[in-house]
């Protein structure tokens, strides 16, 4: 996903550009809206299906948060296919093809034990 | 009564009449061929096809043959060939690909670096 | 030994199955694979003769002429025909018409390319459309095989040949997967090998080898962790040709420094 950010493909090497699914942003504007509401919405149903130890507005932001990770994206070919890879995840959600600990790792950062940076800390902790 | 009890592969039955439905079969082709351009290459290929083979029908009453003159599996075989290409004329009427190339390649794009 | 000889027999009783095959005997000459075209130049096998390929000057012309024959047939769709010096044929055409093409080859009487034996990808960077798709056919009836190629890149979608040929919907699935191609209309589009919440796509070219993250089993926490890779030694280049075999015609081996050159008063030493 990396690499669609910050580069629009095609406009330099005179490749013609063909829309994916929307013709113009208003309308991929929409689809972005309408899945970040289907994932609002079924934020109930993951918590109860995965055991999330987690509150329904805590799991809210983080959706939200993944969200705006890509607000900068402009292109409307790429926007289509975050929203394309959007839906693939939440079906992989709600048929429950992922397991606990795929949901869990959304909230690994939070948790994760800091690994030390320095060169001392670096030198005590290694194994 | 068939000329033989099986055609020996699953889910195609024996035919009790193929050079019949062979010969509807090819002059359809001819038909729907004939609405292309006479200078498109498929046409031109199909109609000689269609062509020989309807006059192989009428020559070689003797199925078995008529089998061994194409080579192209038994005559059952040859009817689903000849009823996809039947569809395939068909598709290409709507498709026209005997017009000039859409679009040319990017500059390099078939070029290996 | 039982082997060799079932497998000569099987070549002899082809060989008289292509003997018996005419396509068209009049004279129009076509450009086309026939099952004849081969029984003339063929010496037939016998016990002592094993059965022998034709020649490849032979199968070259054939080829050509059959490449010809598709792209006459299909101007409108057809950039480039090549062969490749193994004699293999290879069709390159626009992304927006695949499923006209591949259903010519799979209708037509005079190539029934009906068996879908691969399909793939090829990520090249530097090229202006960056993935290079490539359809490989079979067709039974004249034993032959094609390739045909098409580009695209990371925002373009292409259309997927699933109705064409049904078996094609886990490759294209595995070519989404892998190279994060999106094909339209595909029945069921999602991952197939990457585990879930995998972010990326592993075969392209600016994928790192390593990866982002590694999976261990740690003993303190009793449980599957995931980290961010870290290598304790930059990455190093190491100026070498190609590990890899690449294409002979491609192949350009660099031309190495000559060594030093030792002088004769070190050499006495």
């Amino acid at each position: 996903m990396s690499s669609l950010v910050g580069r629009s493909v095609g406009s330099l090497k005179n490749v013609p550009i063909k829309p994916i699914m929307s013709a113009n942003p208003t309308e991929a504007r929409r689809r972005v809206l309408t899945l970040y509401k289907q994932w609002y919405r079924a934020v109930p149903k993951i918590i109860t299906t995965f055991k999330l130890p987690y509150t329904k507005e805590r799991l809210q932001n983080r959706i939200r948060e993944e969200f705006l990770k890509n607000s900068h994206i402009r292109d409307v070919r790429a926007i289509d296919m975050l929203v394309i890879k959007g839906e693939m995840d939440l079906q992989e959600t709600l048929l429950k093809w992922k397991q606990e600990c795929h949901m869990k790792e959304l909230f690994q950062h939070e948790t994760a034990i800091r690994q030390p940076t320095d060169f001392l800390g670096k030198f005590f902790s290694q194994k | 009564m068939a000329s033989k009890m099986t055609t020996g592969l699953v889910g195609l039955a024996v035919e009790a009449y193929p050079q019949k439905k062979l010969k509807i079969l090819y002059e359809n082709i001819l038909k729907t061929v004939s609405a292309m351009p006479s200078s498109a290459v498929y046409r031109k290929y199909t109609e000689t096809l269609a062509s020989q083979r309807l006059k192989d029908i009428k020559e070689t009453p003797d199925l078995v043959q008529l089998e061994e003159k194409w080579g192209a599996g038994q005559l059952e075989e040859v009817i689903e060939q000849a009823k996809s290409e039947l569809t395939l004329a068909r598709k290409m009427n709507k498709w026209k690909p005997w017009e000039p190339l859409v679009t040319a390649p990017p500059p390099g794009q078939w070029d290996w670096p | 030994m039982f082997l060799v000889r079932s497998c000569t027999r099987l070549a002899r009783s082809r060989a008289s199955y292509c003997a018996q095959s005419h396509l068209l005997k009049d004279g129009t000459k076509l450009n086309s694979f026939s099952k004849s075209d081969y029984s003339s130049d063929v010496t037939p096998p016998t016990d002592q003769i094993p059965a022998v390929r034709a020649s490849s000057s032979i199968v070259r012309q054939k080829l050509l002429e059959f490449g010809d024959y598709v792209a006459e047939c299909l101007p409108k769709y057809v950039q480039q025909v090549q062969l490749t010096y193994t004699n293999e044929l290879e069709v390159m055409i626009d992304p927006e018409y695949i499923i006209p093409v591949i259903t010519f080859l799979r209708d037509n009487t005079l190539c029934q390319f009906t068996n879908l034996s691969d399909l793939t990808a090829v990520d090249v960077p530097t090229r202006p459309c960056r993935f290079e798709i490539v359809y490989n056919f079979l067709s039974i009836p004249y034993n032959q095989r094609i390739r045909v190629k098409t580009y695209t890149n990371e925002l373009t979608a292409l259309d997927s040949i699933c109705e064409v040929h049904p078996g094609a919907n886990w490759y294209e699935r595995e070519v989404w997967d892998m190279y994060g191609v999106f094909f339209r209309n595909h029945p069921d589009l999602r991952r197939i090998l990457t585990d879930y919440g995998f972010d990326g796509h592993p075969f392209r070219k600016d994928f790192p080898l390593t990866g982002y993250y590694e999976i261990r089993f740690d003993d303190e926490q009793q449980r599957i962790v995931r980290d961010p890779v870290e290598l304790a030694q930059e990455f190093r280049k190491f100026d070498l040709s190609s590990p890899w075999e690449v294409f002979p015609n491609y192949r350009q081996t660099p031309e190495l420094p000559s060594p030093p050159e030792v002088s004769s008063e070190e050499e006495k030493k």
